[in-house]
């Protein structure tokens, strides 16, 4: 069957239409580069996202340092994750790509900094 | 509370702070009842700014006789409180015939009240004084200016609290009773006793006056959309300029500039029946764009910045529908309580005059002493922008905070939001510092600076985020913080 | 007032303002200086936590924080002058630059001005939307900036106006922090932000995108209660009997952007009025010389990554400018047909290369873009798809000029 897909991998945001039976790709058109391909391929077996939010800073003046994954992870468990981003507290000082958490739920995926904190 | 005042006055726009400030002349101990959590949140705040010249009321009314007043004394009225002013002059321009026929009639009367220098002048002379005013002919009233109703409620406010009132914000009267000589006032938070009360509620005047035992007032509510246009206009438009009344008195839609530099076009109006919904309609801001560009011709929807709504509190005979006089009186239902019922236009203008009178009805039944510490001086927030580089130079170095700029579509420093933030009411609400320094009125109405207005309130007042009140009670912003 | 010499002053110090800095001093330029209104370099990028920046730039997707750290690193690196905290609040013809900071009024005289200022967004107040004005209501980039920079939570049931980028970035956001986001509204008949972020911010959340539809009454007296919508007829007119009344107790706002250009209207430089930027030529040079614009005061841009080309660009003619003196004058205008809503640069000289930028009013499909010179095409552009959203950028070649005629592109 035909099903119709916009590939979030890059701004291009290129509007594939997928050729589909069950789980297997047959076909594509649209994308404009191999990675759309990929995109549906994962869309039709376990639909990947990134997320970024916040982290709590015990610090005068800032009080968040923004975080994001390393690697996407499985859309149904983005408020799983969400649920330990909001456990952690952190200090200062806070580097850029410093890991907040390792291996976040087992999903293959760090959760890092993403902005300077200093002390 | 078991204190007896000597003076209670409910309502806290421009009649009863100028009510209250000329009380504090006198020793008296003297509080303000308002339900809101600033002064002048209702009819006060939301009307074009005009200092009226007295020309269309009845003569020997007291709308006449207060207005001709007030305009008179504000050049020292405004030295004295620090505000801003303007006795720019006002057009009231016309097309027909009959529209001269209504100025002729309007200078008329205009004179036998005692309004110096009104003049009708031809469209030469009308191009010369406001090259953007629409109109064929005009009449000329040099003595009517313009001025910042808040700034001007916040001064008479100040002033009275300097003076030794106390003012009680978020206190709504739900009820009056009178017992042995004093008066118990029951505000939704709590009660209060004392001798003389003073009706300025404007809005809810007729309301009150009804608690206080005189009966048989209506108050209509008459709703009136404007909107705010860009200062880049606003440096076209010299002076307020009205279309000349139509059969009815009164005037339609006008454009008038603010002491700030903006433009205010409107108001339409609309009779209502809900007292407290200012919301703004499409169908009214579409009549004051037309209506608009008669007055000034600059008026473009590209330059509009906002909008909003006011609600005019007429007195109301409700058998003829005829809009009545000022009721200031002191009836014997209601001993020792002042009653000042249907102040709409001119109220700005016959404030202080309303409150001299009010005082003189005291003066009747009572000796009055002279507070010997009055003081009618009060000192504004001095506003950076308008100074000189010198003087900004010499301000940063007394205080750094002069140095950090919170707003920047007007210029407001961090040390003028943190004097109205400690201002002296203790208001401490968003708006309040808002109305009181001029933040978030610029083009991005709050973009940029209400993010750091928010933080400055949590911590100069300590306040949680979730205490943070936009301007009205339950007006919460935030429901609390992201983390943590 | 000791009044500095300088050779280039920037006026902003995010994305735009740091490259065009970095670039600069590649170029030789020592004597520069940035002007940054907040207390850190970073500009909006400062709010934008998610991904998606950096990936022609860097190959690799960013957060906005970190894109902008790769610039500050450099700026550091390569100890360029920047002052924080600091408010320009003059600029006059003759690139004079007044500056309030605590230290007190700073005056620069520059040879050249760059100005990057970003933009504001629309506001409630100037599309008038009916009804009270209760707390609750909320530009999404304001919202964005309370959420991600101050650590406070704006609502818990939230209508947003407006399918620009901003709008549906929080619509995830705030979904993210446990918010219900009931629905997103759009005027135009079809979506006005990137399609990508429809999928990844409204779909993956299920929050409807109702198109073709636009708030006619917020309600509340105190707080945000709820508000009436209703749907648009083809002129964006609200149609009546289609109202529908929503529950909520906050309205996010995302009605776009406008470059502000208050500073850059002081010192008497002339704005295209379908952009709300500065005209300027290829050189990125305004109406008024020496004083050059880029990045989001300029044009509004969806891909940070083309801000920073555009403002190295820039640098790259300051850097010639400082050097000779003055810049080629330009005056071949560049115009185009009403299927287009705007081109940067306006005009050129027509003896370098050249980029154009440019929008589609409306999205297109298989079409063409023609840019003509005499009626004859001297470049064509094919595209299968062209919407309002993304940026369109067309390079021209000096050897593709036929003449020193106007320029026209349009949409074939």
């Amino acid at each position: 069957m035909n099903k119709e897909y916009t590939c979030i991998i890059c701004p291009n945001g290129c509007e594939i239409e997928a050729q589909i039976a069950g789980t297997t790709v047959l076909s594509i058109e649209g994308a404009s580069c191999t990675r759309g391909r990929l995109y549906v391929e994962q869309e039709l077996i376990d639909p990947q996202r990134n997320i970024a939010t916040s982290v709590f800073v015990k610090n005068e003046n800032i009080p968040l340092v923004s975080v994001r994954l390393t690697h996407t992870i499985p859309k149904n468990r983005i408020f799983d994750v969400m649920n330990e981003i909001k456990k952690i507290t952190l200090t200062a000082p806070i580097v850029i790509n410093q890991v907040v958490i390792k291996n976040v739920l087992g999903l293959n995926s760090d959760v890092i900094a993403t902005k300077h904190v200093c002390v | 509370m078991n204190q007896v005042y000597d003076v209670l006055i409910i309502g806290s726009g421009v009649v009863g702070s100028a009510v209250a400030r000329e009380f504090s002349r006198y020793r008296l101990t003297i509080g303000v009842l308002e339900k809101e959590l600033d002064v002048c949140c209702e009819t006060s705040g939301r009307n074009s700014g005009v200092l009226h010249g007295g020309f269309t009321y009845k003569t020997g009314s007291l709308k006449a006789l207060c207005s001709v007043e007030g305009n008179e004394e504000f050049d020292q009225v405004a030295a004295e409180l620090d505000v801003p002013f303007k006795r720019t002059g006002k057009v009231v321009v016309g097309f027909t015939d009959s529209d001269m026929q209504s100025l002729l009639k309007y200078k008329a009367i205009g004179e036998a009240n005692g309004v110096p220098g009104l003049e009708i002048i031809d469209r030469q002379r009308l191009e010369k004084l406001d090259s953007s005013a629409g109109g064929e002919f005009a009449m000329y009233s040099p003595t009517s200016g313009i001025l910042n109703p808040f700034i001007y409620t916040v001064a008479l406010a100040e002033n009275a609290k300097q003076n030794g009132v106390e003012f009680y914000f978020g206190r709504e009267v739900i009820g009056i009773t009178r017992k042995n000589d004093i008066y118990e006032i029951i505000t939704n938070k709590d009660v209060y006793k004392t001798r003389w009360v003073v009706n300025c509620a404007g809005l809810n005047s007729a309301k009150i006056s009804t608690m206080l035992g005189i009966e048989g007032y209506t108050i209509g509510g008459f709703k009136g959309e404007y909107f705010v246009l860009d200062k880049k206009v606003g440096k076209f438009l010299n002076m307020p300029v009205y279309p000349a009344p139509g059969p009815t008195g009164g005037f339609a839609t006008h454009a008038t500039p603010t002491v700030d530099g903006n433009v205010l076009i409107g108001p339409d109006s609309a009779l209502v029946d809900d007292f407290a919904d200012y919301g703004v309609t499409s169908p009214a801001m579409e009549k004051l764009i037309i209506d608009g560009q008669k007055m000034f011709k600059h008026v473009k929807r590209e330059h509009f910045i906002r909008n909003f709504s006011g609600i005019r509190p007429k007195l109301i005979n409700i058998e003829t529908g005829q809009i009545l006089d000022f009721v200031l009186e002191s009836r014997t239902e209601a001993p020792n309580a002042i009653n000042l019922v249907g102040i709409e236009s001119p109220g700005v203008t016959s404030a202080l005059p309303l409150a001299r009178r009010a005082v003189a009805l005291l003066r009747e039944k009572e000796t009055l002493l002279p507070n010997e510490k009055f003081n009618p001086n009060r000192k504004g927030i001095l506003c950076f922008a308008k100074q000189s580089d010198e003087v900004k130079k010499e301000l940063i170095a007394k205080d750094s905070n002069y140095g950090e700029i919170i707003c920047r579509c007007e210029t407001v420093t961090k040390a003028e939001i943190l004097q109205a933030v400690h201002n002296c009411l203790g208001v401490e609400t968003v708006l309040g510092i808002k109305n009181r320094t001029r933040v978030m009125m610029g083009r991005c109405q709050g973009g940029y600076c209400e993010t750091r207005i928010a933080e400055i309130i949590q911590e100069e007042l300590n306040k949680q985020a979730t205490e943070v009140l936009y301007g009205r009670g339950g007006s919460t912003m935030f429901t609390g913080k992201v983390r943590g | 007032m000791a009044i500095i010499n300088k050779d280039v002053v920037i006026i902003g110090g995010g994305p735009a303002g740091l490259a065009a800095a970095v670039q600069l001093r590649k170029k030789g330029i020592q004597d520069i200086v940035i002007i940054e209104r907040e207390k850190q370099l970073g500009g909006i990028l400062r709010q934008c936590i998610h991904d998606g920046f950096g990936l022609t730039r860097f190959e690799t997707t960013l957060s906005g924080p970190e894109y902008s750290q790769r610039f500050i690193d450099l700026v550091e690196e390569m100890n360029i002058k920047y002052i924080t905290d600091a408010t320009v609040i003059d600029l006059t013809p003759e690139k004079k630059v007044v500056i309030v900071s605590k230290k007190g009024l700073l005056e620069y005289q520059a040879k050249a001005v760059i100005l990057t200022m970003g933009c504001r967004e629309r506001t409630r107040g100037a599309i008038s939307i009916p009804g009270t004005r209760p707390a609750g209501v909320y530009n999404a980039g304001v919202a964005q900036s309370y959420i991600n920079l101050h650590n406070t939570m704006v609502g818990r049931e939230v209508i947003i106006l407006g399918s620009g980028d901003i709008g549906m970035i929080m619509a995830r956001r705030m979904t993210l922090e446990g918010a219900r986001v009931k629905a997103v509204f759009e005027v135009l008949p079809y979506p006005s932000g990137l399609p990508r972020n429809i999928q990844q911010c409204l779909e993956d959340y299920d929050i409807p995108l109702y198109v073709s539809h636009t708030i006619t009454k917020i309600k509340g007296h105190s707080r945000v209660e709820g508000i009436t919508v209703s749907q648009v007829d083809e002129n964006m007119k609200p149609i009546p009997g289609t109202e529908k009344e929503y529950d909520c107790d906050t309205l996010i706002l995302s009605v776009g952007l406008i470059p502000e250009n208050e500073l850059s209207l002081a010192c008497g430089v002339e704005l295209d009025d379908r952009t709300k930027g500065a005209i300027v030529d290829e050189n990125y040079q305004t109406t008024v010389d020496g004083v050059f614009a880029a990045g989001n005061v300029l044009q509004v841009h969806d891909v940070v990554d083309f801000v920073s080309l555009e403002a190295e660009a820039l640098a790259d003619s300051v850097a010639e400018y400082i050097k000779a003196g003055t810049l080629m004058y330009c005056k071949i205008n560049i115009i185009t047909d009403t299927h287009i809503s705007h081109t940067i640069p306006q005009k050129i000289s027509g003896e370098k290369d050249l980029k154009i930028c440019m929008r589609v009013k409306k999205p297109f499909k298989n079409c063409k873009i023609d840019v003509l010179q005499n009626n004859i095409v001297i470049k064509t552009v094919t595209m299968k798809k062209a919407i309002p959203a993304e940026m369109i950028q067309i390079k021209i070649k000096k050897t593709d000029l036929k003449s020193s005629d106007i320029i026209k592109v349009v949409v074939a």
